[in-house]
């Protein structure tokens, strides 16, 4: 590796989750992310804004490689994810190494992706009984106790079709956390509820906050207050602003950044 | 005014008499077994290439197109035919009898199920395809965010959701699968239908002969479709999936009742 250890963004520095360098992706010949650096520490709770096609949920979905890129480096947990270097050129990584570090990763989708033929608890059991391989007794036992913290014990045996769009995106959650990961991305977690279910997520979400490093696109500035450490807004593929929720609303650096929140904030 | 034979008619359709011949009994449970073999073989077949057409690697997908390509743009009768004739003229394979569990496999058997296997591979193929294109992307997505292969999502998450849209083509395909199996009668297979073309050679009624064929072949799918109609409102009732065409819709091809 060629970064330097004394540097405070070292991707072996163990207080640092997600290391972004120089990253740079692109849909055929649009650039939907230019030159993105970005440090996520261990407990951190960051918050990414910015209209929709600034590259929002592209820079997330880079972060557990759904998504490739094109130059630049990503580590999380001082790994590179998705790629090793050979003589200075990306390579993609083994399926199998790919897998093993996306487990690491929890993920919320917006439109929760729950698997339909599944109940909730077997939602949850899935990925720890057919990837970690534990045993079946000890992941039900996990998986309940899971139920219970997103409030859901009740319906355990219910399929997602039966479940409100909210309660669908509370297993969501209860799903990733099943893996034990060291940081979950959330990606527009809210925006397809119905808005009297908003609540009920975001209330799992800020008390996963206390404990759990994370990266969440979402413009539900309740959230932000309550929870978010850090906030990024990000427009035209570059992370324009990098502050905390006060300094980016008390005083934004650019125009761009003032017209969107007023957008947002009304 | 043409006699119809009652009493022959009666004597090679009631099972009674009918599988006191040998070549008849025999006939009905190679077509069932020959079916089932080939179908099965279709299937797999037809999973590998519908995933190798997905594949990201070019030449697999050239593979799976070209497969696709012969098997479904020539008759399944020339298939037959090049494959029993073809390969046994050439030495490639000889299709010598095979004897396993004290059975007797006769090549032609052989050639049958294996032309009529990769056939429906072909057909299957694109069936399969479908059935995976239905279930949504983040389907996928979520799987891999959990860390699985893209073999283990497949397998647990994927396929069982495609199943739903696969099963009903699948049931028709085997409909159509023991009405083809009629085409083995040209390489002498031993199947149903080459029982019947045999006594007809010796006794000459083909009206009576070949309508005691057809009301084997129509009490076997009718069977099946009655199978068929269990198996999906199986797959179905878990979920509340829109409602599967009854047992008698399917049969006549009617659709009845309020859409």
């Amino acid at each position: 590796m060629n970064t330097n250890s004394n540097s405070p963004t070292s991707a072996s520095d163990p207080s640092i989750v997600v290391l972004a360098e120089k990253v740079n992706k692109f849909f055929g010949s649009m650039h939907i992310l230019k030159d993105i650096d970005m440090v996520v520490r261990k407990k951190e709770v960051v918050v990414i804004i910015g209209p929709s096609g600034a590259g929002k949920s592209t820079l997330l979905r880079c972060i557990n490689h759904l998504e490739k890129i094109n130059s630049g480096h990503i580590y999380v947990n001082g790994k590179m994810i998705g790629y090793h270097e050979i003589n200075g050129k990306l390579v993609e990584d083994s399926e199998r190494n790919i897998s093993l570090q996306r487990a690491e990763i929890g993920m919320v989708f917006q439109r929760f992706n729950l698997f339909p033929h599944l109940t909730a608890l077997e939602n949850i059991m899935e990925a720890p009984v057919n990837v970690r391989k534990v045993p079946r007794d000890q992941a039900e036992a996990d998986a309940e106790r899971l139920l219970a913290r997103v409030g859901l014990s009740d319906k355990r045996d219910k399929y997602p079709n039966q479940l409100s769009g909210g309660q669908q995106q509370r297993i969501a959650i209860a799903r990733a956390l099943a893996m034990k990961p060291a940081l979950m991305l959330f990606d527009e977690p809210t925006s397809a509820l119905d808005p009297e279910m908003i609540g009920e997520v975001l209330d799992v979400m800020k008390e996963l906050a206390k404990e759990i490093t994370m990266v969440v696109v979402s413009h539900e500035m309740g959230f932000v207050r309550a929870a978010a450490n850090r906030i990024m807004f990000v427009d035209e593929g570059r992370i324009i602003e990098d502050t905390t929720p006060e300094g980016l609303f008390n005083n934004p650096r650019e125009e761009r950044t003032k017209a969107f929140l007023s957008k947002i904030l009304t | 005014m043409y006699h119809f034979d009652w009493a022959l008619f009666w004597k090679y359709l009631w099972p009674g008499t009918a599988f006191q011949n040998p070549l008849i009994l025999h006939g009905l449970i190679a077509t069932i077994v020959v079916s089932i073999i080939a179908q099965v073989m279709g299937v797999i077949l037809g999973l590998f290439a519908a995933l190798a057409k997905m594949s990201k690697l070019a030449l697999l997908r050239a593979v799976a197109d070209a497969y696709i390509w012969f098997f479904r743009g020539t008759p399944l009768l020339v298939q037959m035919m090049l494959l029993f004739f073809g390969l046994g003229v050439t030495h490639i394979y000889d299709f010598p009898d095979i004897h396993i569990w004290g059975l007797t496999i006769i090549g032609a058997i052989q050639a049958g199920v294996l032309a009529l296997g990769v056939n429906e591979g072909a057909y299957m193929a694109e069936i399969v395809r479908a059935g995976i294109q239905a279930v949504d992307a983040g389907q996928m997505e979520a799987a891999k965010s959990l860390g699985m292969t893209f073999g283990l999502a497949m397998r647990r998450i994927v396929l069982p959701q495609a199943a739903k849209v696969i099963v009903p083509p699948l049931g028709n395909e085997f409909n159509n699968m023991m009405k083809t199996t009629t085409l083995m009668t040209v390489i002498s297979a031993g199947e149903l239908f080459y029982a019947y073309e045999q006594i007809n050679a010796q006794l000459f009624k083909p009206f009576e002969l070949y309508l005691d064929a057809s009301i084997y072949y129509l009490a076997m799918t009718t069977v099946w479709s009655y199978i068929q109609s269990r198996i999906e409102a199986g797959l179905g009732e878990r979920k509340g999936v829109e409602k599967v065409p009854g047992f008698f819709e399917r049969l006549t091809g009617v659709r009845t009742g309020a859409h």
